[in-house]
């Protein structure tokens, strides 16, 4: 099913904002700190995390909105990590970016069509009758349909699916080869998520994409990803394929996250539960986890631990994985 | 046998806003009870009209909206009848809600303890202050967060702990019912969780009844004994939650939220969106409002809305099943 070439590779990835801190020294966060992934040709890595754990943040240095501190992104055999100008511009051919919000993303002054008309224009060359079958064909394949009066419409006329199926259109007019689509369905109605998610799904069978496919939800992150990575402030928790991931969860941080999760087979007593948020400050040490963690040892304060595959394509960071197989902690 | 009597009974409740685009039918006759010691689980998309129903049996209505006949009694008390000094002594004490978004509606001014002292002198003049500060910290200490947090404001604190002191408020009087409009829904999973864990907790003790108002279909059938389901301001199917876990034998909608969401673990993991989207409340479609996003809809439905019917102890509205004498 799965191909094996890889299209995007990262690779010890850094980013690194400023903050004021209280004594007016310029002081830094890392809410991405060393993360590595790799994503094949045609697979859906899904991405998630609580909010603030660095997710969109990974995201825009991935189609480079920003650039990365450190590290390298490896996109389709070329580094991507500091290129700009027109190297910059050939790239967003390569890849794409949908928001939570697609309303941000689009000009509510310019009709429908004119949205994909611009990018088919300018990165694929398209002009005349070409121009207008490749708008209609865009906007069917996305099931923006009747064609020919949502062409005409503008942006608020449509409701919030339709735009996010309109921002769907316009990534794919420039026919790239991987989209990272940053929590796509969290601001729709539950009724209209199941259908954005089955169209992506869709174009990923039909065109081969590739997406790093950001999340809160651990379903759909089933549903969608073929596999899962789990961060926790700014670090690489666990990676395995979704559906191991989501049975055999082993690093502590997953459990809890799994726990939480409507469904889950897993029932862990959280109602003391020290909810503190991560440290995200440059230079910190240890394991992000280990104030909540019940495994945490000494070790865990002091260094982070590598991802380690303990079982087949199933990495972990945890120093203490080996107990946390065998052990159903939380209880 | 003698039926008991209910926490919440709503009788026909519709509820309308004036608004420049005409009027807005928010709630259209929706009738429900709720008894004592459980949780009833209101769930519908957004602008289904979930809020408004929650406000109006608070009666804290806004001032465009208007309330046909109907009766809403909480506790056996019309509370459309009660002058304002009695409503207000109603409220907290005998129902409360947590409010959409309250946690960012604390005052920022007032610590904690202001806050929440306020509720118990405003509504008892006689109760000493170190009866109240001793029954502030017992809230506290409820809803698991440290009493030196009586001292903070609101800004001090994480979302999840805001929450949990709005739902010390709601409850800090022992209210025989506690509305809660989505008081998760901002908020990261395992935060939620362990709300989630506390209200159980809570009410397991407390025993009062809870209207649970979410978007959210896997966690109110999970945290519900009984689920109300909302579409364009109707209840079109009340059913008990693990009836939720089939597809067969509900309303087209209710079928269709179901077969839209992922779960995480069953075996079968394909999903199907509903087409469509929600009705434009000031111009409903005819008949049944799901009539053009059902994939069963037939003649019938397009002329006539369905009355409630009993499909196997569920109350559905919908022309699909045969109309059983109820
Ligand atoms: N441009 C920025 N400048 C400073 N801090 C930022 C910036 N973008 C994000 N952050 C911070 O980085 C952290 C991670 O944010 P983000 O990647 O948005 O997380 P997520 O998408 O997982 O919620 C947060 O603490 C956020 O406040
Ligand atoms: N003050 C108001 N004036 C006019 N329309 C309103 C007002 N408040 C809510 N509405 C409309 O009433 C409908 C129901 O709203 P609401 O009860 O908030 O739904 P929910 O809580 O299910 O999201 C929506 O269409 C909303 O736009
Ligand atoms: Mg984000
Ligand atoms: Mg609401």
């Amino acid at each position: 099913m799965k191909q094996q070439t890889t299209l995007v590779e990262v690779e010890n990835l850094v980013i690194k904002f400023p903050v004021r801190g209280g004594d007016r020294k310029k002081k830094f966060i890392t809410p991405v700190d060393y993360v590595s992934l790799e994503i094949k040709k045609g697979e859906v890595l899904a991405l998630v995390g609580e909010s603030g754990s660095g997710k969109t943040t990974i995201g825009r240095a991935l189609v480079r909105l920003l650039k990365p501190t450190e590290g390298n992104i490896i996109v389709d055999g070329k580094n991507v990590n500091t290129i700009k100008g027109k190297d910059l511009m050939n790239y967003r051919k390569v890849a794409q970016m949908i928001f939570q919000d697609p309303f941000g993303s689009l000009n509510p002054v310019k009709s429908i069509e004119s949205h994909l008309k611009f990018p088919l224009k300018k990165h694929q060359g398209f002009k005349g009758l070409a121009l207008d079958q490749k708008i209609t064909d865009l906007l069917l394949q996305v099931g923006l349909t009747p064609v020919n009066e949502i062409r005409k419409k503008h942006p608020h006329e449509l409701s919030g699916g339709q735009r996010q199926r309109l921002a769907i259109a316009r990534a794919l007019a420039v026919n790239p080869q991987f989209i990272v689509a940053d929590e796509p369905t969290s601001m729709l109605d539950v009724s209209i998520r199941a259908g954005i998610l089955q169209l992506m799904n869709e174009l990923k069978r039909d065109l081969g994409l590739s997406y790093l496919y950001i999340t809160h939800d651990l379903a759909s992150a089933r549903y969608f990803g073929d596999r899962i990575m789990v961060l926790y402030g700014g670090k690489v928790m666990e990676i395995a394929d979704s559906k191991a991931l989501i049975k055999n969860p082993i690093n502590p941080y997953t459990k809890l996250l799994l726990s939480a999760t409507p469904g889950s087979d897993i029932k862990v007593n959280l109602k003391d539960m020290n909810n503190e948020a991560p440290d995200l400050s440059e230079g910190r040490k240890g394991c992000p986890f280990v104030h909540r963690c019940p495994l945490a040892t000494d070790i865990c304060k002091e260094t982070m631990p590598d991802l380690v595959e303990q079982k087949e394509n199933h990495f972990v960071a945890c120093h203490h994985a080996e107990d946390s197989i065998e052990k159903m902690i939380f209880n | 046998m003698e039926e008991k009597q209910p926490v919440l009974e709503l009788e026909n409740v519709s509820v309308a806003y004036d608004s420049e685009a005409g009027m807005v039918q928010a709630v259209n006759n929706v009738s429900l009870k709720v008894y004592e010691n459980t949780i009833v689980g209101l769930i519908g998309e957004s602008g289904s009209g979930k809020s408004t129903l929650g406000n109006t049996i608070m009666h804290l209505m806004k001032n465009n909206a208007v309330l046909t006949s109907c009766t809403i009694k909480v506790m056996g008390q019309d509370i459309y009848r009660l002058n304002k000094k009695d409503l207000r002594k109603f409220r907290w004490s005998q129902m409360s809600m947590v409010f959409q978004s309250a946690m960012n509606a604390l005052n920022p001014v007032l610590t904690i303890e202001d806050q929440i002292l306020d509720v118990f002198f405003s509504h008892d003049k006689n109760i000493s202050r170190k009866e109240a500060n001793r029954r502030a910290v017992e809230l506290m200490d409820i809803v698991s967060i440290d009493s030196v947090h009586l001292k903070s404001y609101p800004h001090e604190l994480s979302g999840g702990m805001r929450q949990r002191i709005v739902i010390a408020i709601a409850i800090a009087l022992d209210p025989k019912l506690v509305i809660m409009d989505e008081p998760t829904t901002a908020l990261d999973v395992v935060v939620q969780r362990s709300i989630l864990d506390k209200i159980k907790e809570i009410q397991k003790v407390k025993k009062f009844a809870i209207l649970f108002i979410s978007h959210d279909f896997s966690l109110v059938t999970e945290l519900a004994s009984k689920v109300a389901i909302m579409y364009a301001g109707r209840f079109i199917e009340i059913t008990d939650s693990h009836s939720l876990s089939q597809s067969e034998r509900h309303h087209p909608y209710t079928q269709g939220l179901i077969k839209a969401i992922p779960h995480l673990t069953s075996e079968d993991v394909t999903i199907e969106g509903i087409p469509g989207n929600p009705p434009n409340l000031v111009e409903l479609p005819s008949g049944c409002a799901y009539h053009p996003r059902c994939p069963h809809a037939f003649d019938l439905c397009m002329r006539e809305r369905p009355e409630t019917r009993l499909v196997e102890n569920r109350e559905i509205e919908c022309h699909l099943y045969e109309t059983v004498e109820k």
